[in-house]
C-alpha cells in the first residue's frame, strides 16, 4: 500500500482507494454497485436523492458524502441497506412518473430509469403524486415541467457552483417544493444565460430541450389524448418495473438505429468545447454533452447549446455563383472552378505571383488551413497569407514569442482552475469564452480563488472581482510597468527564477525607471494605493495566472501590452509552475489552430520562419516545388496593396472581412478594385457581395477535421451530415483547384492532410487521428510518441538557451481623433451572438433573446443627454457614421460607450466607425481605440434589448441547493431513523440468480 | 473594379421542370429495384382485393380517434384484470421449474388413469384398508406433497395479508 491508496472492504473483499475519494466514487470506479441519481461527476456531492446509503462500520451513512478511510468496511448489499436505498427511490417516484418508452429521455442514459432498473425495483411504495404548478415552456428552447422533477438538486447545483450564473433555486419552503428561477418568474423573463448546463445535467425529463420533445422516440409524439389514458393503463396493469423496462429497453435501441450521435468540436469561441450532436435525418435533435471531454466536461453556453440550425438555413449557399453584371449568376462546379484557375493564372503572368492575396479562416480546420498556406506557397508561389489572428490576438502572439518563446497559452483551462491569483485584463471571458469563464468563476465562489479585473466595463466578471480596477483607455501597458516596477523595488521579485532562467534582466530594470507610481497615477488614473494593493495582491499570491484579449490587443501599443503582461509575469516567477502563466484567450474556435498550421505570412506550419533556409528545403523537399524566400503580405498590407493598386487578386475564405475589419469603409473601396476576388463561405456574406466568384463551402457539422483552441489542444470533429446541396469541404475544394493547377494531390480524408503536417512540422510530431478517437485529444508541442505539453516551460523556454526574456516596453498613446469627438467608443462581443450574427441570427431562439444591437451608456451621459433605454442615436467619428439605439446601464461610466457587434447592416455596424490605425509590430487594426460624437435622433423608442433578456434578471447566489433546508422540513425523516423500513425478505424477488 | 451587389439569379427549375427530374429519378430507382417492386405490387394488389388496404387507410386517417376509443375501452377495470391475470399466467408458467413440472405432470398423469381404473372398476373399499393404505410409501410421499404445498400458499396468504396491511 503506497501512501495514495488506502485499503477498506465492500462487503467483505478487500478494495484500494485513493486518499480524499468518497466511498460512491470508489465503488463506481471499482465497479461495485451502489444506486445515485443526485450525484454526478462534474458537480460532486448534493445529498438530496438519499439513495447511496450504505452501512459504514455499523452505521448508516450517504456515499456520495463519505470519504474512505484506511480500515473501513462497507456494506452495500444487506438487507437493511437495500430497505434504505429503497425507500429513497420510492421517495423519489413519488415525484416522478414512470412512462418510460413514451418518453422523450429513453435514449439509454436516463439516470432515473438506469438506477430504478439496477436496484431491481419492483413496486413504487408511495404513489406518485402531481406537483400544483404547470409545465413552464416560456423558454424558447427548453422547458421544465414540474411533475417529472426529483428535486435531486443537480440542476440547481450546476446553475450556481458551475456554471454560477445563479439562477435557479429549490424553494423549500412550500408545501410542494419545485425549482425555481429567479424569484419565481417565469424562465424566459428570468436571469437565466440559457447555457443548458441543467438541462445536460438533468437525470430525468423534468429539464429538457425544446427540440427533443415529441421527437426523440417512436411513440412519444402520440397526441395527450391518447398519451394520458395509455400512460394510466401501464401503471394501472404494470405487473412490476421489470417488464416495463424489457419494452423501454428495446425501444430505446431502436432509437440507436434511428438517432445518430455525432461528437463535435464547438466553432463558437477558442475555448474548444466538444459534444455530441444527436441528430435525426437533418434535423438537429439537441447537443448533448459528456463528462469526459477534455475542456468542458458537461458544460456549454448558450451558442453551443442551441446555436446550430444555421446549418440547416435556406440561405446557405448550395451552388456557385460567378457575377456576370450586376447579378450573380449559378455555375457548376467546374465553370467556377475553371474560371478562377484562369483568372489566377493570369494574373499572376502578368502581375507576378505577389499581386494575389490568400485570406485564410480561423473558422476552418487545421487541416483547412495547413491545405490553403500549401496552395498559396506551393501552388501559387506566394507567401501572401493571413488569417483574422490579424484582427484580435496577433499582438499577444508576438509579445509571448519575444519573451517566452511560444505563441499560446502557457498552460490549459485546469492552470487557470487551480491558480491562487486570476488576473483578466481587458478580457470579457463571460460573454466571449464562456464556459472558460464558469471555471473561474466556480474557483473564486467554492475554492478561495482571487480575481483581478482590469477593465474600462463593469461586465460580470468585474462585478465577481475581488478588485477591479477601471484604468483610463489604452493605458494598461503603464499600470502594469508600475507595478512590475515597484514589485522590484520591494524587493518581491523571484530572485532565483530570474537569476536562472530568464536574460535581460537588468537592461529590462533600467527600462522601468520612469514608470513610477506617481507617474502610472497621472497616466492611468489609478490611485496609488490601488497600484500598490495590486502589486501587493500579487506579491501574496502564490500562483498567478493573467489573461487577455480584445481590450489589450486592439490597440496601437498591443504587442508592448501584451509584453509587459509577459514581463510581469516572469518578474514574479509566475511560468512553468501548474497554476501560473499567461492566457491570451482566444476568439474563434480556431485562430490558434490557423497560425499553428501556417496561414501567416512569415511563418511556415508550426512557427518555423519562411526566411530559414532549412525549413525550407525540408517543405521544398516534401513538396517538390521551390518556395518563395521573403514573408508575404498581411491582411493589413493586403488592403493597402489593394486601394494601391499593388494586389490585383484575392481568395478568401470563412472570412466576413467586410464586416470584420476595421474602418470599413476603406476596406470595401479597396475590394471594389480587385482586378479578380474569390469568397469561399457558407453564407452570402457582405464581403461576398464584392466577389467575382463565390463558393458554396460545408460548415464543420458536414466535414472531417481538427481544431486547435486556446490551450493548444487539438481536438477531432466527425462529419454529422452530408454537405447540404452542392456545397463541399474547404479542403476538397482547395485540392480540386490546386488540381486544375497542375497539382496532382490526392488526400481522401483530412486525416492525411494532418499526417503530412506533422511529418513536416516538429512541433506536432506526433499528431494523429488514431490518438485523437473518441474524446481524446493532444496539446501541442506533440512529441514523436504522442505525448502532449499541456503546461509549456517546466523546465526551458523556448529560446535555444532555454531561457526567457524580459523585454523592455514603452508605452504608445492611443489614437485621438480630436475634442469634438468627446465620447469613448469600446465595442465587442455579445453572449448570444457569434460576432455579427451570420450565424446565430438563424436560429429563432438565440434572435428571440437578443435581436438587436445596442448601444450602452451610462447613468451619467444619459442624464446629460436625455437618453433612456430605446433612444435612437447616431455616432459619427472620423472614418463613419452608425445609428443605434441606446441602452442606460451601469457597465459603463462617464463618457465610456459601449457598441456591441451584433449586426449585419452597415448603419449599425461598429467598423464603420473604426479606423486604420494599427499596431505598430504585427498591424492588428486599433478597434478600441476611437473616440465619436453623439446626436439624439429619437428620445423615445422601443428598446433595442427585450425585457426577457437575462440581463434584467435578477439572481440568487447561493452556494448549490440548500439541502439542510429539505432536512429542516415537518415532512422530512430522515432514512437511517426510519423504524419501520421493511423486512428481510423485500426485494428479494428478482435476482436473476 | 466590382463594386457591392445582392442580386442572385437563380436556376428555378419550373413546375414542369422539376416533375420530370423527379419523375426520371423515380424511374431510375423503379428499374434499379424491378424484381422488388414487381413482388410488392402483387402483394399491394392481393391486400386490395381482400379490402385490407381499405380498412388500414380508414385506420391509419382516423388513428387519434381510434387510438382514444381504444384506450378507453383497455382501461376498464375487466380489461385491467384480464391483462392483470394474463400476465400473471405467464410469470406463473414461468416460476415452474421444468424439471418438477414434469415429475408433477407424469404424477398427475399416472394418478389419473389408476384413479380412472377404480371408477371403471366400482370397487369400494373398507375404511380399514384404506387407513392401511395410507402407510404405503407412495401414499405418504404424495401427502407429504401436497402438505408442503398447501403449507407454501400459506406463507404468501399470510405474506400479502401482512404487506397489504
Amino acid at each position: 500500500m503506497n501512501e495514495e491508496n488506502i485499503s477498506f472492504q465492500f462487503n467483505g473483499k478487500e478494495y484500494l482507494a485513493k486518499s480524499g475519494q468518497t466511498i460512491l466514487d470508489a465503488a463506481r470506479e471499482q465497479d461495485v454497485f451502489i444506486p445515485g441519481i443526485c450525484y454526478h461527476p462534474n458537480l460532486g456531492t448534493i445529498q438530496t436523492c438519499d439513495t447511496c446509503y450504505v452501512n459504514v462500520n455499523g452505521e448508516m451513512v450517504r456515499s456520495c458524502a463519505t470519504k474512505v478511510e484506511n480500515g473501513m468496511t462497507v456494506d452495500t448489499i444487506s438487507d437493511p441497506v437495500k430497505d434504505a436505498q429503497n425507500e429513497a427511490i420510492s421517495r423519489i417516484l413519488k415525484n416522478h412518473e414512470l412512462y418510460c418508452t413514451v418518453c422523450d429521455n429513453n435514449n439509454g442514459n436516463c439516470t432515473i430509469h438506469n438506477t430504478v432498473e439496477l436496484m431491481q425495483v419492483e413496486h413504487q411504495k408511495y404513489p406518485f403524486q402531481a406537483k400544483p404548478y404547470p409545465p413552464d415552456n416560456s423558454h424558447p428552447l427548453y422547458r421544465y415541467e414540474p411533475d417529472q422533477c426529483i428535486l435531486c438538486g443537480r440542476c440547481v447545483e450546476a446553475c450556481q457552483d458551475l456554471q454560477v450564473n445563479e439562477t435557479l433555486t429549490i424553494d423549500w419552503s412550500r408545501e410542494a417544493p419545485r425549482v425555481i428561477w429567479d424569484n419565481d418568474v417565469p424562465i424566459d423573463q428570468s436571469s437565466c444565460v440559457s447555457c443548458g448546463h441543467c438541462v445536460s445535467v438533468c437525470p430525468c425529463n423534468a429539464l429538457m430541450e425544446k427540440s427533443m420533445l415529441g421527437n426523440a422516440g417512436f411513440l412519444t409524439g402520440i397526441p395527450p389524448k391518447v398519451l394520458g389514458p395509455m400512460i394510466d393503463l401501464t401503471k394501472e396493469v404494470e405487473p412490476g418495473y421489470m417488464e416495463i423496462f424489457a419494452i423501454s429497453e428495446m425501444e430505446a435501441s431502436m432509437r440507436k438505429a434511428r438517432i445518430k450521435r455525432t461528437k463535435t468540436v464547438c466553432t463558437y469561441c477558442g475555448v474548444g468545447c466538444s459534444f455530441e450532436v444527436w441528430t435525426k435525418d437533418r434535423e438537429i435533435l439537441k447537443i448533448q454533452t459528456h463528462t469526459e471531454a477534455p475542456v468542458n466536461g458537461i458544460s456549454t453556453c448558450v451558442k453551443g447549446k442551441w446555436g446550430w440550425d444555421f446549418v440547416n438555413s435556406e440561405d446557405r449557399l448550395t451552388k456557385p455563383l460567378i457575377r456576370q453584371g450586376d447579378e450573380f449568376v449559378e455555375a457548376s462546379w467546374e465553370e467556377a472552378l475553371q474560371l478562377i484557375a484562369s483568372k489566377l493564372t493570369t494574373i499572376k503572368e502578368e502581375h507576378g505571383a505577389h499581386s494575389i492575396g490568400y485570406i485564410a479562416s480561423s473558422k476552418c480546420s487545421n487541416e483547412e488551413n495547413y491545405l490553403f498556406q500549401k496552395f498559396a506557397r506551393a501552388i501559387m508561389g506566394s507567401n501572401n497569407v493571413d488569417n483574422c489572428s490579424r484582427y484580435c490576438q496577433s499582438p499577444a502572439t508576438a509579445g509571448l514569442m519575444r519573451t517566452v518563446g511560444l505563441g499560446g497559452d502557457s498552460g490549459t483551462i485546469e492552470d487557470i482552475m487551480t491558480s491562487e491569483l486570476v488576473i483578466v485584463i481587458g478580457a470579457n471571458p463571460a460573454e466571449s469564452h464562456p464556459v472558460l469563464a464558469t471555471r473561474i468563476k466556480r474557483s473564486h465562489k467554492l475554492h478561495g480563488q482571487k480575481l483581478i479585473v482590469a477593465d474600462i466595463r463593469g461586465h460580470e466578471l468585474a462585478e465577481r472581482a475581488d478588485f477591479r480596477i477601471h484604468p483610463k483607455p489604452g493605458t494598461d501597458l503603464i499600470w502594469l510597468n508600475a507595478i512590475t516596477k515597484f514589485i522590484i523595488d520591494q524587493g518581491w521579485e523571484d530572485r532565483t527564477f530570474l537569476n536562472n532562467r530568464v536574460n535581460g534582466v537588468e537592461v529590462y530594470v533600467q527600462s522601468l525607471e520612469k514608470f513610477t507610481l506617481s507617474y502610472a497615477e497621472e497616466k492611468s488614473g489609478l490611485a496609488k494605493e490601488d497600484l500598490i494593493k495590486l502589486a501587493t495582491m500579487i506579491h501574496e499570491a502564490k500562483s498567478v495566472c493573467a489573461l487577455w484579449a480584445m481590450g489589450v490587443t486592439q490597440h496601437m501599443g498591443a504587442t508592448d501590452t501584451s509584453t509587459a503582461i509577459s514581463n510581469l509575469l516572469l518578474v514574479t516567477g509566475n511560468y512553468g509552475r501548474p497554476g501560473t502563466g499567461a492566457y491570451p484567450l482566444r476568439g474563434h474556435n480556431n485562430v490558434q489552430g490557423a497560425c499553428d498550421f501556417g496561414t501567416m505570412p512569415a511563418w511556415m506550419p508550426g512557427y518555423e520562419a519562411v526566411q530559414d533556409p532549412e525549413v525550407r528545403a525540408r517543405y521544398e523537399k516534401a513538396w517538390g516545388v521551390s518556395l518563395p524566400e521573403e514573408p508575404g503580405m498581411d491582411n493589413h498590407h493586403m488592403v493597402e496593396g489593394m486601394d494601391k493598386g499593388k494586389l490585383k487578386a484575392l481568395y478568401l475564405f470563412g472570412e466576413d472581412m467586410s464586416l470584420v475589419d476595421a474602418n470599413s469603409n476603406h476596406v470595401d473601396s479597396a475590394f471594389e478594385k480587385l482586378d479578380f476576388f474569390v469568397v469561399q463561405d457558407i453564407f452570402f456574406s457582405k464581403t461576398a457581395q464584392f466577389a467575382d466568384v463565390i463558393l458554396p463551402a460545408a460548415p464543420s457539422l458536414e466535414k472531417d477535421g481538427t481544431f486547435t483552441n486556446t490551450e493548444r489542444r487539438i481536438q477531432r470533429f466527425h462529419k454529422v451530415f452530408e454537405p447540404l446541396g452542392e456545397s463541399k469541404p474547404d479542403w476538397l475544394i482547395f485540392q480540386e483547384l490546386a488540381n486544375l493547377l497542375g497539382a496532382n494531390w490526392s488526400y481522401e480524408h483530412p486525416s492525411e492532410i494532418m499526417a503530412e503536417a506533422a511529418s513536416l512540422a516538429p512541433l506536432f510530431a506526433g499528431v494523429s487521428y488514431d490518438l485523437l478517437e473518441g474524446w481524446n485529444s493532444q496539446v501541442w508541442p506533440v512529441r514523436d510518441n504522442g505525448e502532449g505539453t499541456p503546461l509549456l516551460y517546466k523546465e526551458r523556454f523556448a529560446f535555444p538557451d532555454g531561457k526567457a526574456k524580459l523585454v523592455p516596453v514603452d508605452w504608445t498613446p492611443p489614437f485621438d481623433p480630436g475634442k469634438e469627438f468627446d465620447l469613448h467608443l469600446n465595442n465587442g462581443r455579445l453572449l448570444e451572438h457569434f460576432h455579427e450574427g451570420n450565424l446565430t441570427y438563424r436560429s429563432e431562439g438565440l434572435t428571440h433573446k437578443v435581436p438587436h444591437p445596442w448601444l450602452e451608456v451610462s447613468l451619467e451621459l444619459a442624464k446629460e443627454r436625455n437618453l433612456q433605454d430605446g433612444s435612437l442615436v447616431r455616432l459619427t467619428s472620423p472614418y463613419g457614421h452608425v445609428e443605434v439605439r441606446t441602452i442606460v446601464t451601469e457597465r459603463v461610466k462617464e463618457m465610456e460607450l459601449y457598441l456591441t457587434m451584433n449586426t449585419r447592416e452597415d448603419i449599425e455596424a461598429v467598423n464603420r466607425l473604426t479606423s486604420s490605425y494599427h499596431d505598430t509590430l504585427t498591424h492588428t487594426p486599433a478597434y478600441k481605440e476611437m473616440s465619436v460624437k453623439m446626436e439624439v435622433l429619437e428620445v423615445e423608442g422601443e428598446s433595442p434589448l427585450p425585457k426577457h433578456n437575462h440581463r434584467f434578471g435578477n439572481r440568487v447566489p447561493q452556494i448549490s441547493v440548500k439541502v439542510e433546508d429539505k432536512w429542516m422540513r415537518d415532512d422530512f425523516i430522515p432514512i437511517e431513523e426510519m423504524h419501520e423500513l421493511r423486512g428481510d425478505e423485500y426485494g428479494e424477488g428478482h435476482h436473476a440468480n | 473594379m466590382a463594386r457591392a451587389i445582392t442580386q442572385i439569379r437563380q436556376n428555378v427549375l419550373s413546375a414542369e421542370e422539376q416533375q420530370t427530374l423527379a419523375t426520371s429519378e423515380l424511374l431510375e430507382e423503379l428499374a434499379e429495384n424491378k424484381e422488388a417492386i414487381i413482388a410488392a405490387i402483387g402483394v399491394i394488389k392481393s391486400l386490395n382485393n381482400l379490402k385490407i388496404l381499405d380498412t388500414i387507410q380508414a385506420a391509419v386517417e382516423k388513428s387519434e380517434d381510434i387510438g382514444v376509443i381504444a384506450m378507453q375501452q383497455m382501461n376498464q377495470p375487466t380489461m385491467h384484470n384480464v391483462i392483470k391475470n394474463g400476465i400473471s399466467a405467464f410469470k406463473f408458467l414461468g416460476s415452474l421449474q421444468p424439471g418438477q413440472m414434469e415429475t408433477l405432470m407424469e404424477a398427475a398423469g399416472h394418478g389419473l388413469k389408476k384413479m380412472s381404473r377404480t371408477g371403471e372398476k366400482g370397487e369400494k373399499q373398507s375404511i380399514w384398508r384404506l387407513r392401511m393404505r395410507i402407510w404405503t410409501p407412495e401414499i405418504r410421499a404424495a401427502m407429504t406433497t401436497m402438505v408442503d404445498f398447501m403449507q407454501g400458499m400459506g406463507e404468501v396468504f399470510l405474506r400479502n395479508n401482512k404487506q397489504s396491511k
